[in-house]
């Protein structure tokens, strides 16, 4: 009798103390596991300083001086700048804005108002979805064999901008139709109740209040652009000496100029300066690209958030 | 009368401006094809195929290319993958609010940055780290799988994250309300519920890196024949197509269109991937 009560009792002790080591077990996993995910995460922050404290930090103490910004390139000899192709980045992020825009918001406008579930609008998803998995080198020997050998645009930023339209149709694609989910169903039926046609409604009510997702959007794709590189450098071009003044001629945006650097770099002394701060100053109008969209969406926030209050 | 008329005519305009995705594939499948069929008709299948790439002697094999294409992708994503779906449980379960704002938008700056900016940092500081290491030439695998990994975080986290997010707040409040602790809850319950996610993250991830060509075209070596070690030099279909392309005529060039093919369909394959993956957690939604 005795002897079967000590030996619960015991049982009893024993699974307590099971019990309490696997909690405290427990404890110490969550500790080390907490303890791995911070510092992993710590990790991945100390990659992105490393990454852009070393690219400024060597752009602005080996290259960045305004004679190297707004100076003349040079094909052979050291000393020369990049104005002609910061010209171009932006000419190319402008002329391909200018293209992507209507076809993206349009397609997205079509989409999200007008369109009704079906093999249709599959069938753009998919195309959209394909799109976006092509890689950039394929957009580029695309690029080179339809606009620049077929159309006969030769290298020229046009022949750039067609490119890049297509890489980017998917993303103006995805946002404006993010920006324009996020406008509350009521707008729409108040403004057809008042007998307003789908497209009025689209025009007058929908885009309006989607425009700040949209511009957003456009400036990160102007972000997109000028950091291509991979999709231009069979179709805009490499190394240009003068400003490229319209659509049909040839230029060299930084990223594909850096790629020229490295590839012909005998050729000037001081190609490593070049390239340096080229990839330095891409680095920044990213950043400052970024802050501006962020601000912008903060702006438009404010702007709406009055309006609602009053 | 007139306004209906006006209706439709707009709605075909943003139709046909929709159906350009379509076009866009279509034509880029097209004029890939095209332009790879006579490396298809004249070197044949089995040449194509051969690890073998000395176009002057006839030969366009592109098994070397197509292994440094896998080898280093899978490199980035045994490196990235981690890496990024800790974040993504850090920045939805761990951080607080103000770390959670800074480590978040770092991550999507990270997403910013120009390829060939990191192709050139990696030439530049990577390449001469692992060179100083391990006594080799330090371009190669081993240098892209870093650059990659470091370019796949930011698509892998942010779809881990949305997927995190969409675990239902019941299943965790009810794991840590058995007396489940953070790690156990975030183990045991949130990481199977967010699966199906986290793997279509993975999938893209692989996507980017299989398609990346500027980042590892400066760090990949480069050599025509399979490495000998993680750290020399080979080639990937993406860098063999970028480098070659300026220069090649006739078959060698048809032969750079059919390793773009190559990579197109790798491209859909993933697609289909992620169409199997998303349709079969649909019903358990």
């Amino acid at each position: 009798m005795l002897r079967q009560e000590t030996r619960d009792a015991g049982i009893a002790v024993l699974l307590g103390e099971g019990v309490r080591k696997a909690e405290e077990r427990a404890a110490r996993y969550d500790k080390a596991a907490t303890w791995a995910v911070w510092s992993f995460a710590g990790v991945a922050i100390g990659i992105l300083a490393f990454i852009i404290g070393t690219i400024f930090f060597r752009g602005i103490t080996t290259a960045l001086t305004p004679s190297f910004v707004f100076g003349k390139p040079q094909a052979i000899q050291a000393g020369g700048g990049i104005w002609p192709m910061i010209v171009s980045s932006f000419y190319l992020a402008f002329l391909t804005i200018a293209i992507v825009l209507p076809v993206g918001v349009g397609a997205a406008i079509y989409m999200s108002e007008f369109a009704k579930e079906g093999w249709i609008t599959r069938l753009v998803r998919f195309g959209a979805d394909s799109l976006s998995t092509v890689p950039s080198v394929v957009f580029g020997i695309f690029g080179m064999v339809i606009f620049v050998i077929y159309f006969g645009l030769g290298y020229s930023l046009l022949a750039g901008a067609l490119t890049l339209t297509l890489l980017n149709i998917p993303t103006v694609m995805r946002t404006t139709e993010e920006a324009m989910a996020a406008v509350p169903h009521s707008y729409r039926e108040a403004s057809m109740g008042l007998g307003a046609s789908r497209w009025e409604t689209v025009k007058k009510i929908v885009l309006p209040s989607a425009m700040p997702g949209i511009t957003t959007g456009t400036v990160l794709t102007v972000g997109r652009i000028v950091g291509e590189s991979a999709a231009i450098i069979y179709t805009v071009g490499l190394f240009v000496r003068k400003i490229p003044t319209s659509p049909l001629q040839p230029a060299a945006p930084m990223a594909a100029n850096i790629w020229h650097m490295y590839t012909e770099g005998a050729l000037v002394s001081d190609w490593m300066r070049v390239a340096n701060g080229e990839a330095a100053f891409l680095l920044i109008v990213v950043l400052v690209l970024n802050l501006l969209a962020r601000l912008l969406a903060k702006v438009y926030q404010k702007k709406l958030g009055t309006k609602e209050a009053r | 009368m007139k306004a209906i008329d006006r209706e439709w005519i707009i709605k075909k305009v943003l139709l046909v401006l929709a159906m350009m995705t379509v076009l866009g594939i279509a034509m880029i499948i097209f004029f890939v094809v095209k332009e790879s069929i006579p490396a298809f008709r004249q070197a044949g299948l089995s040449n194509l195929a051969s690890s073998d790439w000395s176009p002057e002697s006839g030969r366009y094999g592109m098994l070397v290319f197509f292994t440094g294409t896998l080898a280093t992708s899978l490199g980035g994503l045994l490196l990235g993958a981690p890496l990024a779906i800790a974040a993504a449980v850090f920045l939805t379960q761990m951080a607080p609010r103000r770390v959670k704002t800074v480590v978040g938008r770092g991550i999507d700056l990270l997403a910013g940055v120009p390829s060939i900016v990191l192709g050139w940092l990696g030439l530049t500081v990577l390449v001469p780290w692992i060179r100083a290491l391990t006594n080799s030439t330090g371009t190669g695998i081993l240098a892209a799988s870093i650059l990659l990994a470091i370019m796949v975080i930011p698509t892998i986290t942010a779809i881990s994250k949305d997927a995190l997010e969409a675990v239902p707040r019941s299943y965790r409040e009810a794991a840590l309300g058995m007396g489940a602790t953070r790690w156990q809850t975030i183990r045991q319950v949130l990481l199977p519920a967010a699966k199906p996610g986290i793997l279509v993250a993975v999938i893209l991830g692989m996507g980017r890196a299989i398609g990346e060509t500027m980042a590892v075209a400066l760090v990949i070596g480069p050599a025509t024949v399979f490495p000998k070690s993680l750290t020399s030099p080979t080639h990937t279909l993406t860098t063999k197509i970028l480098i070659d392309m300026g220069e090649s005529t006739g078959v060698q060039r048809s032969a750079l269109f059919a390793m773009g093919l190559v990579l197109l369909l790798l491209a859909m394959g993933m697609i289909l991937l992620i169409r199997l993956v998303t349709r079969r957690m649909q019903p358990v939604r």
